[in-house]
């Protein structure tokens, strides 16, 4: 076993040899940290990287495993989290440079549960600039694809779906609104999910769209991805929208099949719409999969789905929008990214009236969602339409009207945001590559509180294919870069 | 409805936030965008939505 397949390890593995006391925790960070040292030059997946303090608590976790004090097969894993998810004497700066740190000493609950069962905070990662998607510049560096560099690594939660895929840490907390989780997930080969609005604390998390923010894993299978939410998930006293509702046992519900299942393929979110030949073609294998394990899956339309991103637009981002103006947009303006900054500043000006009429909107969409639930166990949808894009088209082109309204109809967020709006289970799943070896995702999304169901089909369908155990040959797609810089700094 | 520079200008004043002017064209362009979004989803969904209360972020007692 060498050390490119260890970085690459599921949880499950990596936990069996460090309960069998076959590897260390202080192995595994240092590995990490020198995949780091080799790779995110290029990546940008990190902003901070707290290596001594990995080092310092992996010794630690060493000695309590070897006393047979093992915590949780989180013991000795390392993980990083989204720069918007506060961590103690780490600092959390939002990819903003108006100051250095904006956690305020304060410790997200997700960040503490995790500690408490034995994981190791690596760093955090890097994201489009306070997570909103709109950055066109970043400070800390453009985050790229690890399969390809020319193509978009998605947006918001960017380093931490990068930085798992690359093998460049066990799991990462991201933070997913829209489909900041999601999307990182699917354009970089990994799994990601938004859990039910209430199932994990936000406390902690610098987000402020309080409707609709929620803190998960991504990971790289669906069971790490289930042993995380396991860990973090549950009622917190600090955030009083959290849920008091019993957190179950997602892992004992898992099957390698899915017979007596019904799923429902939504319309408007896969067939109904024009499709990349690549796209198209994983769509209807993976199709064949779920049918092969014992699935039902009939079509199912969702009209209200379509008006999903304007309504989000016009919710969340105004909430958002309802603090940076009081803390940093009137006083800080010029130091916000051109992107982010004209998006908060639309928000800003988006009148009351409008807000609650659009908050009605959402619930007609949550409403139709819902409504789906009764005749269908899980939904399945695209994550998109197209591949990920080539990376200059994935920024917004913000001075032309016809992009904005492109955008907010015919983009990737048009699979995601209609169970962000209503608050429901969805997870993007690894479901095969393009031509250009770029990976491609399915969707699968329960009502809400029923992460089980949506755990179950995600890894049933998983363990019937092998797209989760493929990874990025970074030699070949991240090394012809450094060797670039590396001529480029000796010519210098 | 298309907003001009001058109509963001007006509002931004009323919550006392200063746009320079090389970005008001571009904050037009947004929020005019997301107010003629709202105007389909009005005609689309207007009655409807004099129906609904707005979407509150949990359902305490709802049964799924």
């Amino acid at each position: 076993m060498n050390e490119t397949d260890l970085a690459y390890m599921s949880i499950a593995e990596q936990a069996a040899l460090i309960e069998k006391k076959e590897i260390s925790p202080v192995d595994l960070i240092q590995i990490y940290l020198d995949r780091i040292e080799k790779w995110d030059g290029v990546l940008h997946s990190w902003i901070t990287v707290c290596g001594e303090r990995a080092l310092k608590q992996a010794k630690a976790a060493e000695a309590e495993i070897a006393k047979g004090h093992y915590r949780s097969p989180l013991h000795g894993i390392p993980f990083g989290a989204k720069d918007q998810i506060t961590t103690g004497d780490v600092p959390t700066t939002m990819a903003s440079i108006i100051q250095p740190d904006f956690g305020e000493g304060m410790t997200a609950t997700v960040v503490s549960k995790l500690e408490d069962a034995g994981a190791i905070l690596l760093g955090k990662n890097n994201l489009h600039e306070f997570g909103k998607g709109s950055s066109v510049n970043f400070h800390f560096g453009t985050p790229k694809n690890p399969w390809n560099l020319e193509r978009e690594p998605s947006h918001s939660s960017t380093g931490s779906g990068i930085s798992v895929a690359a093998g460049l840490v066990s799991t990462s907390l991201g933070e997913d609104t829209g489909g900041s989780i999601r999307g990182p997930a699917w354009a970089n080969g990994a799994v990601g999910i938004r859990p039910t609005f209430g199932r994990v604390s936000r406390y902690g998390g610098i987000m402020y769209a309080w409707t609709q923010d929620t803190i998960a894993p991504i990971t790289r299978t669906v069971a790490d991805n289930a042993l995380v939410l396991q860990a973090i998930a549950g009622h917190d006293p600090q955030d009083p929208l959290s849920s008091d509702r019993p957190v179950p046992d997602y892992a004992t519900h898992f099957t390698t099949d899915l017979k007596g299942v019904k799923l429902g393929l939504v319309r408007e979110m896969s067939v109904g719409r024009e499709l990349h030949p690549d796209v198209d073609r994983m769509l209807k294998a993976a199709l064949d999969v779920l049918k092969s394990l014992g699935a039902t899956i009939e079509e199912v339309s969702l009209p209200k789905a379509k008006y999903a991103i304007p309504l989000q637009f016009l919710t969340s981002d105004p909430e958002v929008a309802s603090i940076f103006v009081r803390k940093w947009l009137r006083t800080h303006y010029d130091k916000f990214d051109v992107g982010t900054r004209t998006r908060l500043a639309a928000a800003a000006l988006v009148p009351a009236t409008l807000y609650s009429r659009a908050m009605r909107g959402r619930a007609l969409v949550r409403n139709e969602i819902l409504r789906a639930f009764k005749s269908y166990d899980a939904l399945v949808t695209l994550m998109n339409f197209v591949p990920p894009m080539k990376l200059e088209d994935s920024v917004e082109k913000i001075d032309n009207k016809e992009d904005i309204a492109t955008r907010m109809f015919k983009s990737r967020r048009i699979c995601t945001y209609p169970f962000s709006v209503a608050n429901v289970p969805a997870i993007s799943v690894p479901s095969g590559f393009t031509d250009e070896t770029v990976p491609m995702s399915i969707q699968i999304a329960a009502k809400p509180f029923d992460e089980i169901t949506m755990y179950r089909v995600a890894h049933a369908y998983e363990q019937a294919t092998e797209w989760h155990l493929r990874h990025p040959d970074l030699e070949k797609t991240v090394g012809p870069a450094l060797d670039r810089a590396a001529v480029k700094m000796a010519g210098e | 409805m298309e907003l001009s520079k001058d109509d963001v200008r007006n509002l931004a004043k009323a919550i006392s936030l200063d746009i320079p002017e090389s970005d008001l064209n571009t904050v037009a362009l947004r929020l005019s965008s997301l107010i003629e979004l709202m105007e389909q989803i009005e005609h689309d969904l207007g009655d409807e939505m004099d129906k609904t209360d707005p979407i509150p972020p949990v359902y305490p007692r709802e049964e799924f």
